[in-house]
Order: C-alpha cells, then sequence, then structure tokens
C-alpha cells in the first residue's frame, strides 16, 4: 500500500485539478456569455445560406478582414447605410475585404426587393428564425462587427454608418 | 504535534508517525504513561495515512484537503454564502430582455447594487462558489482515503492479546479475580458472547469479541453518495447535460427547440378561464384561467438538421401529448413544461377572393399566407404576380413604402394583374387584409384607377385566420439529476450503516486468575455495557452495568 502512497495522491489531485479546472474554468467562460461578442473576442460561427443558396461559413472567412453586419428592410438606419457600405465593398473589395450582410429573419420577397432596389453586389445571408442574431445576443438594429484577419473582433458599432465610420475601421482591419 | 519519537513500541512493532495507540497491542504511545483517563480510541489510534514526518510540497496540499477541521470551515464558509445567494432573487429567475446591471439597482436601491457588483446575484454558478464545491469535494475525497484505509487495515488485523492499559483505560471495565482454569473460563464466556451475537476470537487466556464492524464504514459510504452527489452538481456544466429555456409556439406552428434537434408543434392551445360566480368578490371581472393545455407534437429532425440550410429539415413524430400544468411531456430526458400563454390574435393568413367589380364575378379563394406567400397566382383569365409585401406597412422618410417591423401587424401586399382590360405589363393593386389598414391607408385611393375594375376582398371572417395564440413552454433537461439521486441513496445508505449500528467491541485477558476486562462501542454505552453485564452474570459475575462505566462522558 504504502509505494502507491504517491501515486495515489498524484492521480486523485490531478483529478481534482482536472475536474475542478472544468467546472471553474466554464463560469468564467460562462459570465463572459452574456450580451453581444465584445472586442477582442471571436464572434460565434454560423453557417447561412446567401440568395443564390450557397451556404456561408464564418470559418471559411478565417484570415481575412470581415464585416459582418445584421440588418433588416424595417430598420431605416439599416437600409440607410446598405448603399454606403456597398460603396465601401467596392472600394475595398480588391484589398481583401469580405462583407456578410446578414438578414434578420425576413421572407424572400422583401429580401429580394431590397437587394435589387440597392444593386447590392456583397454576400446577403438569410438567418433564419432569429436564430443566429440569438447567438449573437443583438439587442438593437443595426449592429455591425468588423473581424480581423485572426479571427477576433477588432470593433462593434450598434447604430447606422456613415461611410467615413467604415471606412476608418476597415482601414484598421486591413493593416 | 506529534512527537517524532518512541513509533515504535515495546512489543516491537514498528508503528508509523502519529500513532497513538500500538497498532499491536493497542499500548498507548504518546500520552502520559502514568494517567488512568480512558484512551482517545478514535480511528483506534492509527496514524492518518498522510501523516509525515517530512512533508514534500504535494504532501502539503494533500494534508491541507485531509484535515476535518479545514472541512468544517470550508462546509461553513459554503453554507453562508449559500445564504447570502438567497437574499434577492437569482438572475436565473428571470426570462427574456433581463438586464441585471439595472434591474438590481432599480428594484433594491443601493444594496441591490452592491449585490449584484459582488456578484451575489449569480451566486451559484459563480466561479467561487464552484471553487468552495470543488474544494469540499477533495476534502471529502481525501479526508475519507486518509482515514478509511489505516481504519481498515487496523481493524482487519486486530491483536487480540492487548496491552494491559489499553484494556484497562477502555470507558467500559471489568478488573476481578478467577478462580479454576483461566481458558476454561474464557471458553464459556465466549459461548455467552456469540449468543449476543458477537464474532469471537480467543487466543489462550485473551478474548476479542466484536459485532457490526461494518457501522464503521457507514460514514465512508455517506461521502462516496456525497462525492456522486457533488460531482453530478458539477457536471451539470457539460454540454448537452443540462437545459433550461423557453420556447414560444404560436397556434398550427413548429418550431426549433434551440440548442436541440427537437421541434415542437403547438397543433391547438386552448385556455378556460373561471365564471365569475367561481372567482371570489375581489377577483370578479377579471380574467383567470382555470386550465391551459396545449395540444403538443414532438418531432425529431432526421435530416437536414442543424444551421447548414441546404434544404428544409426532415421531421419524424416521435410524441404527441396533451401539455398541461404539472403534466410536461416527456421524452428521452427532455421535458416540456406548459409556462405560459399569449393569446393576443395574429393575422397569418387570409382566404381572399378577386371580384371583377364590373361583371360582378369572382374569382377564387386563393391562400394567402402572411409569411413567405406563394409568388404567382392564376385567378380565371387574371394572373396575378406578387411583387412586395410588407408586414407593417407604412411611409418612410422618401415617400417610398417601407415595412415598420418584421411581425404582421398591418401587413399589406403588392401585385402585378393582367389579364382581360388591363395593361399586358400589369397593373399594380395593393391589397391590406386588415379592414383598419384599408380605411387608415385608403386602399381605394392608392389603387386608383384599378379600383373601380378589380377588387381582392375576403367573404366573412371564415376566411380569415389568425393564430389564435402563442404557447409558451419550459423545456428542461438535466442528466445530473438522475446521478444526484443515485448519489443521495447512497448517502442516505451510508448515514443508516453508521447510525443504527454500532461497532462494539470486548477484549478481555486473564493473568494468573486476574480478569481485566474492557470494551469499546462508538456509541450506545448503555448498550455495550449491557452485553458485558450479560455475559459477565452468565459466567458467575454478578456485576451491575453502571459499575463498569469507567468514565469519560459516555452515553
Amino acid at each position: 500500500m504504502g509505494k502507491y502512497r504517491k501515486t495515489v495522491q498524484i492521480v486523485i489531485l490531478l483529478a481534482v485539478l482536472v475536474v475542478g479546472g472544468y467546472a471553474i474554468g466554464n463560469t468564467l467562460f460562462a459570465a463572459k456569455d452574456e450580451g453581444i461578442p465584445k472586442i477582442g473576442e471571436q464572434p460565434p460561427d454560423f453557417t447561412l445560406a446567401d440568395l443564390q443558396g450557397n451556404t456561408h461559413n464564418l470559418s471559411d472567412y478565417q484570415g481575412k478582414a470581415v464585416v459582418i453586419n445584421f440588418w433588416g428592410s424595417f430598420c431605416p438606419p439599416c437600409v440607410k447605410e446598405m448603399p454606403e457600405f456597398e460603396r465601401q465593398f467596392e472600394k475595398w473589395k480588391d484589398s481583401g475585404l469580405e462583407v456578410l450582410a446578414i438578414n434578420l429573419s425576413e421572407d424572400t420577397l422583401t429580401v429580394n426587393n431590397f437587394v435589387h432596389r440597392f444593386d447590392l453586389s456583397y454576400p446577403i445571408l438569410r438567418d433564419v428564425n432569429r436564430k443566429t442574431e440569438h447567438k449573437y445576443g443583438l439587442e438593437s438594429y443595426p449592429t455591425t462587427f468588423f473581424v480581423k484577419p485572426d479571427g477576433t473582433i477588432l470593433d462593434v458599432f450598434v447604430g447606422g454608418m456613415t461611410e467615413k465610420d467604415i471606412d476608418s475601421r476597415v482601414n484598421q482591419l486591413l493593416q | 504535534m506529534l512527537s517524532l519519537h518512541n513509533t515504535k513500541c515495546e512489543c516491537g512493532h514498528q508503528n508509523a508517525v502519529g500513532t497513538v495507540l500500538c497498532e499491536s497491542c493497542g499500548k498507548p504511545l504518546i500520552e502520559d504513561a502514568e494517567s488512568d483517563a480512558p484512551l482517545e480510541m478514535r480511528y483506534d489510534g492509527v496514524a492518518r495515512r498522510s501523516q509525515k514526518s517530512n512533508p514534500n510540497p504535494i504532501d502539503k496540499i494533500w494534508n491541507f484537503f485531509s484535515s476535518v477541521k479545514i472541512a468544517v470551515y470550508l462546509i461553513v464558509i459554503t453554507l453562508v454564502t449559500a445564504m447570502l445567494g438567497t437574499i434577492y432573487p437569482q438572475e436565473g429567475s428571470f426570462l427574456n430582455n433581463f438586464k441585471p446591471s439595472v434591474y438590481y439597482e432599480e428594484t433594491y436601491g443601493l444594496p441591490g447594487k452592491i449585490y449584484y457588483k459582488l456578484g451575489l446575484s449569480h451566486t451559484y454558478d459563480s466561479w467561487w462558489f464552484i471553487t468552495l464545491l470543488v474544494m469540499i469535494g477533495t476534502s471529502l475525497v481525501i479526508c475519507s482515503l486518509d482515514r478509511v484505509l489505516p481504519l481498515y487495515r487496523a481493524l482487519s488485523k486486530q491483536q487480540i492479546r492487548k496491552h494491559l492499559r489499553f484494556i484497562t483505560r477502555q470507558k467500559t471495565v471489568y478488573n476481578g479475580q478467577i478462580d479454576g482454569d483461566a481458558e476454561e473460563w474464557v471458553k464459556q464466556f465466549s459461548a455467552h458472547m456469540k449468543k449476543k451475537h458477537y464474532k469471537v476470537y480467543t487466543d489462550g487466556t485473551a478474548m476479542l469479541a466484536e459485532k457490526n464492524r461494518f457501522s464503521r464504514w457507514g460514514p465512508y459510504i455517506n461521502h462516496i453518495g456525497l462525492i456522486l452527489f457533488l460531482l453530478a452538481i458539477l457536471g451539470r456544466s457539460l454540454p448537452g447535460w443540462q437545459m433550461d429555456s423557453y420556447v414560444s409556439v404560436p397556434d398550427g406552428d413548429t418550431v426549433q427547440i434551440e440548442g436541440t434537434n427537437y421541434y415542437v408543434k403547438n397543433e391547438k392551445f386552448t385556455v378556460e378561464y373561471y365564471k365569475d360566480e367561481e372567482l371570489p368578490p375581489e377577483l370578479r371581472g377579471t380574467i383567470r384561467a382555470k386550465r391551459y393545455e396545449t395540444s403538443a407534437v414532438l418531432y425529431k429532425c432526421t435530416s437536414n438538421c442543424g444551421d447548414d440550410a441546404s434544404g428544409e429539415p426532415v421531421l419524424k413524430e416521435v410524441k404527441k401529448q396533451d401539455i398541461l400544468v404539472n403534466h410536461p411531456l416527456k421524452y428521452d430526458g427532455i421535458k416540456l413544461y406548459q409556462f405560459d400563454y399569449d393569446v393576443t390574435p395574429k393575422l397569418k393568413s387570409v382566404n381572399p377572393v378577386l371580384v371583377n367589380k364590373e361583371t360582378g364575378e369572382s374569382y377564387g379563394p386563393f391562400d394567402l399566407p402572411m409569411k413567405d406567400a406563394p409568388l404567382d397566382y392564376t385567378l380565371g383569365p387574371y394572373k396575378m404576380k406578387l411583387a412586395a409585401n410588407y408586414m407593417e406597412f407604412g411611409i418612410g422618410e422618401d415617400g417610398e413604402p417601407v415595412t415598420l417591423s418584421r411581425d404582421p401587424n398591418a401587413p399589406a401586399f403588392i401585385f402585378l394583374i393582367t389579364g382581360p382590360g388591363l395593361p399586358e405589363k400589369g397593373q399594380p393593386y395593393i391589397y391590406f387584409p386588415m379592414q383598419k389598414d384599408k380605411e387608415k391607408f385608403d386602399q381605394d385611393k392608392l389603387n386608383a384607377s384599378i379600383a373601380d375594375k378589380l377588387e381582392i376582398k375576403v367573404n366573412g371572417m371564415e376566411n380569415v385566420h389568425f393564430a389564435e395564440a402563442s404557447t409558451y413552454l419550459n423545456v428542461r433537461k438535466d442528466k445530473a439529476l438522475t446521478y444526484v439521486w443515485y448519489g443521495a441513496a447512497i448517502s442516505m445508505l451510508g448515514l443508516l450503516l453508521g447510525s443504527y449500528w454500532q461497532h462494539r467491541r470486548i477484549w478481555l485477558r486473564i493473568d494468573d486468575g486476574k480478569l481485566s476486562l474492557g470494551a469499546h462501542t462508538n456509541k450506545n454505552w448503555y448498550g455495550m455495557r449491557a452485553d458485558v453485564a450479560y455475559a459477565l452474570r452468565k459466567s458467575g459475575i454478578a456485576v451491575d452495568p453502571k459499575s463498569l462505566d469507567n468514565g469519560g462522558n459516555n452515553a
């Protein structure tokens, strides 16, 4: 019995470290889970279809500068900023900027009409039953996330953005 | 402090550091040799497993958790902090749109703000509370292990002939003279002990009688149960082990239960109210629900599940049940409880007809759902194409029609109609299914010339479909609960073993006709003395049980 004592001690203390560490770590991690993702965090991954039916994973865009914009046709500032994003996308797309505009679970006709009206060229992703917006904990619209190539958030902007607002952040993203 | 000398007993046995009574003969090792006070018999005087003369860092951690004093402190701290968590409601007891940062200060003022800032608003899943639980768990394991192993060893190889001082310093003691053959006397005394269901071991003129040793394992079995209980509670944080969420399902809709592969359909929600005469006078005239239930169907997704939107999910019905308060739908560890309802009607679909105002002919009806309506309709000679729809119609700053929300509060549809008497590229027609909107936005004026020729309208309320009600279900899953029950059961078993039975032992030896008898039990000394007095009386020594008491706080 005596010669196993040390082994038993180490095994039990290690088990405590693993189980306890997991449980405590979980509470620390869960505490951050409230509200929308913050600067420096990784935005939650999603898989959404665009208007052509192609699926997009956020993880596919790892290594690229990505702007994730949540919008709805029912939200006037969203409507207003869409053409500004379009112009910014045109300006920066050759430098590697990606824009993912996630519609807030509206129906196909509404989204199609909207996109044709503004002639948007970046991918419009269709959230279904508000799942992705819940995942992101959104509380107001529009909300825009600027994600660096390393997958962490550079900035979060809640509310309508002007072209200047977008430009300065994209500039930082692409540095 | 424990001294390091004299670990070797006079009987030749080498004892571990911290031994109180020699593991072999029972001679007291560290007490004042001249004392006659009853001995400390805890753990049979053996050393705790981890006691060492020169502990290394791992030993020091181990010794910290091995201390019962530390365990008591930990339990007291946990109890006190658990009490603090009950002062104000915990964050977890609120539903949607709950902002703890605002709520506590607004509701309880400064104390509420402090309560929130200290993190007491989520006491039970705070890192420090979980840390306390982990420490208690560790302490339980280590304390038990350090004591049960040496105790087991000590009890499984007991010396029959004990040191005289060990026997005479028990709490129940008899000393006397024996006439005749000592070995014979021991034999017949043993026979009487056997009648009392003792296990008897003799060694010439010495005897050990023992009963109910298993009750000594009670506390440790109890601890195993508690450890399982604690692990189960910690296990709740494992993914998929626990969920407690809410889902709102409008009448007739099928909604995915977030975070699961299940979908639930609300086939029909019904609510029954108390009649006025059933209510006490002060509540009359108010609406009080008497009974509400959801005819629910639970589906499991078999393909096209998950977030990749490659197609509609394929659902397979797994259970159909009416859900009432306290009668949840249970399936595979998941439980759906009736929680709340909302009876505000929401327009779901209409079945309007297209009327040619000039001839009076009508075509249709056709089905027009508020959400995801089909784009093309053929009605008699007319063809209609849905050009736009608005959930809550309004006019934007630029004069263009916009939708103000994504819920069908004031739906509007713009059709492009082609057919006899209409331009080839079609003529737009705006249709408001709700009468109030029709008037508010002046549908006929918006439609201008076409309003005189054609009209889309519903004939009667049977062609208007509302989602009468939404049911709110509470979805619960708790895999840990099973283990919590097992833990509680094992712990209770241990408690019973430890408290309903007593471990009784009697040692005796006869040296030159002089009988020395000592007895020990962990509780119920009254019964212990009665057993000894019984056997002595049967062996011809009449003795009053009370006179066997050697002092020392005997119960």
